[in-house]
């Protein structure tokens, strides 16, 4: 790879140690020295055009003449590569792409779940560790022609599935962000839906307790499931509980701008001084009315783009996704998993 | 990755004048032609791995950085001449002052260092056009740093084409705090106090103030007999609580002000917006961000452009680490980025035809 950065053993030595044949290089040397990597003169064309060319008409002509004829060859030689490496690349990435898909397929099937928690718990369970808070950011389409997972009920679909795993891999707390924000409206269908896939996984005696909420709403845990409900010996049970929060674009950029407009408001009434807002002000604010700093972001997209997500949360998050991979399957959850056990952590070190 | 020692020969090979003439001839003609292309106006850079580099050849760890410098500076080359308008690095982590004194003052010293080597080449700089601005906590810099910032900074003022950002000392929940606070400031600040205070003793606001002070004095459980009970709540709370904070500030922009209306008058908080924020970041006026990319394979944000890539950044994490960072491992991520832009447009383009 040093092989390739086209500058010499002296300049490279020069440029590194500010030392040239043991002497110590002025601004002048330097100047000298690294003259050939510069870039032309810009060109003053635009606001003095008069400049130039009064200073050396006959200088000016000649390059005048001369510029044109190279420049043509040398944006053509340009045009040419551009157009081959984009042919070149754009072969390449698909062929990148239906290899990678073809992967995935294999792992998926090797691999599958099977609808049981235990399968799951096999899958994790010799991970270092586990994230406490798991959010993942899905799509709404409203029609979709290359996956099954159209509209809401593919939306809640997925949704559930990954609750479903989440709880099997004993994870307490999902956040789901979908920029829209449609699920916030079906908030109690989504936690019947969510209940249903859970008893699914785990049978009506093992399932999950679960809270579905969203910021600025009540939660929703329903009277009929109690957190702790005794069973037939009397002992409560210690039946592992799931918390769904539902995100949407709004509680992200929106929702600083809310703080800072109530804010403000108390600063004009007097309520509270400039040099009282901090970070830990705003991070609590933040944790309380949208979402704690998520452990790991597991992306169903086949690139890396947040979409809006929530920027103040996600400071250390360890993002996840599978290159090329569209659509949310188990696989992709079970490798971010797999990641996030071996990732370590360190602030600033 | 070979290591810095073995291949001697190549490597001698590749840094003969010749060869690196030839290299040299073929990577302007990339980057000439990538031109061609659609360019990201905003980059982003993480430039992590340079102690692992270090640790991995086994040299100092200062050398390391001195290394991802030299790495810095020909990347800084080829997006220049790509055509990216604005170029941010993330330099330093206020969280990073946590490393060894030893590390962390030769980091220091190395930024004063080149930025003063920087300032030495005004007119070289002129040439790629580009203007130096540091983003960040100014206050934890020592004022020898501060100097050399400053200088090179003022240095390149006037230039207008493009732009580095270095993030030093920097983390992002600060950018976004010191946001909300200037915001906060802006919008808590008196109008009035912003026009000429009046040349007049006496200032009828100030009368009536008095005079509201006395009525409230009589009267205490009575509210105060005004209709704008927000700005008159201070004024009102004063007389029960001398030291409340609010006091004097609503009584000295009266006593300047001079106008009408009772209290202090103030912009409406309301028309705050994700875009007054904006303006109030630290990369205000520069376009969105349209590429990040993080080197040795770590794949987390580290309270970095939290608040410019939540959108639609593509964000890229490398395995390559930062000294060793090159054209040869951004080409692939450009012409990358390019092809997801094409398809992005073929996309839009369809839609907006179905839609018709």
């Amino acid at each position: 790879m040093a092989a390739a950065t086209g500058i010499t053993k002296k300049e490279e030595v020069a440029f590194r140690h500010g030392t040239l044949n043991g002497k110590q290089l002025s601004a002048k040397d330097r100047e000298a020295l690294f003259r050939a990597h510069l870039p032309p003169e810009p060109q003053p064309s635009s606001h003095s055009p008069t400049s130039s060319s009064s200073s050396s008409p006959s200088a000016s002509k000649r390059a005048r003449n001369q510029a044109p004829k190279t420049g043509r060859i040398r944006s053509l030689l340009h045009f040419l590569i551009y157009q081959t490496i984009s042919l070149l690349f754009s072969v390449f990435f698909r062929f990148r792409r239906s290899w990678r898909l073809f992967w995935y397929k294999i792992r998926a099937v090797m691999r599958h779940h099977h609808h049981s928690p235990e399968w799951i718990v096999n899958d994790v369970k010799n991970l270092e560790q586990l994230p406490k808070h798991v959010s993942v950011v899905l799509d709404y389409h409203e029609d979709d022609q290359d996956q099954g997972t159209a509209g809401l009920e593919g939306l809640v679909n997925d949704v559930c599935e990954i609750a479903a795993w989440t709880a099997s891999a004993g994870i307490p707390f999902l956040s789901v962000y979908e920029p829209t924000g449609v699920l916030k409206n079906y908030h109690t269908q989504t936690y019947a839906a969510i209940q249903q896939t859970l008893e699914n996984y785990f049978g009506s005696r093992r399932r999950p307790t679960l809270t579905v909420k969203a910021p600025h709403m009540t939660s929703y845990s329903p009277p009929g499931t109690p957190s702790s409900e005794p069973t037939e010996n009397g002992s409560t049970t210690s039946r592992p509980h799931l918390t769904v929060l539902l995100l949407s674009e709004l509680d992200g950029r929106d929702t600083i701008v809310d703080l800072t407009v109530t804010l403000a408001q108390m600063a004009q009434k007097g309520d509270v001084r400039v040099e009282q807002i901090d970070a830990n002000l705003i991070d609590a604010e933040l944790n309380d009315h949208v979402s704690t700093e998520p452990d790991l972001l597991i992306l169903f997209s086949p690139t890396v783009v947040l979409r809006g997500y929530p920027p103040w949360q996600l400071r250390l998050t360890e993002i996840f996704h599978l290159p090329d991979n569209k659509g949310v399957n188990y696989q992709v959850f079970l490798q971010a998993l797999k990641r996030f056990g071996k990732a370590q952590f360190r602030v600033g070190k | 990755m070979a290591s810095l020692h073995k291949h001697g020969i190549s490597k001698w090979i590749a840094s003969s004048p010749p060869v690196a003439w030839t290299v040299r001839q073929l990577r302007e003609l990339l980057i000439g032609a990538l031109r061609q292309g659609p360019i990201p106006q905003h980059v982003a850079f993480v430039m992590d791995g340079n102690r692992r580099f270090a640790r991995e050849q086994h040299i100092e760890t200062v050398e390391g950085h001195n290394m991802g410098f030299e790495a810095l500076a020909r990347i800084l080359e080829v997006c220049y001449k790509a055509g990216v308008k604005v170029v941010t690095i993330y330099a330093f982590s206020i969280e990073n002052f946590k490393r060894s004194k030893h590390e962390v003052d030769a980091l220091m010293a190395m930024a004063k260092l080149k930025l003063l080597q920087l300032s030495e080449h005004g007119a070289l700089l002129d040439r790629y056009g580009a203007a130096i601005r540091i983003l960040g906590q100014r206050n934890l810099v020592k004022p020898d740093v501060i100097e050399a910032i400053d200088k090179a900074v003022a240095m390149t003022a006037h230039n207008k084409r493009t732009i580095l950002n270095v993030c030093f000392p920097y983390t992002s929940r600060d950018e976004i705090t010191t946001a909300v606070k200037s915001t906060v400031e802006q919008y808590s600040t008196p109008i009035d106090t912003v026009q000429t205070p009046s040349k007049r003793t006496f200032s009828e606001s100030h009368i009536t103030q008095h005079i509201r002070k006395q009525m409230v004095g009589e009267d205490k459980d009575g509210p105060p007999a005004q209709d704008h009970s927000r700005s008159a709540s201070p004024a009102a709370k004063s007389i029960g609580d001398s030291n409340s904070s609010a006091t004097s500030t609503a009584i000295n922009s009266s006593e300047k002000g001079d106008v009408p209306s009772p209290g202090p008058s103030y912009l409406d908080a309301e028309t705050i917006s994700i875009e007054t924020l904006n303006n109030n970041m630290l990369t205000a006026g520069a376009p969105p961000l349209d590429l990040l990319v993080r080197t040795s394979g770590v794949e987390r944000l580290s309270d970095f452009m939290l608040w410019q890539s939540h959108e639609n950044t593509s964000i890229v994490f490398l395995k390559a680490l930062w000294p060793e960072f090159d054209l040869w491992n951004f080409l692939p991520v450009l012409v990358e980025w390019q092809w997801q832009k094409k398809k992005l447009q073929e996309q839009q383009r369809s839609r907006g035809i179905k839609n018709e």
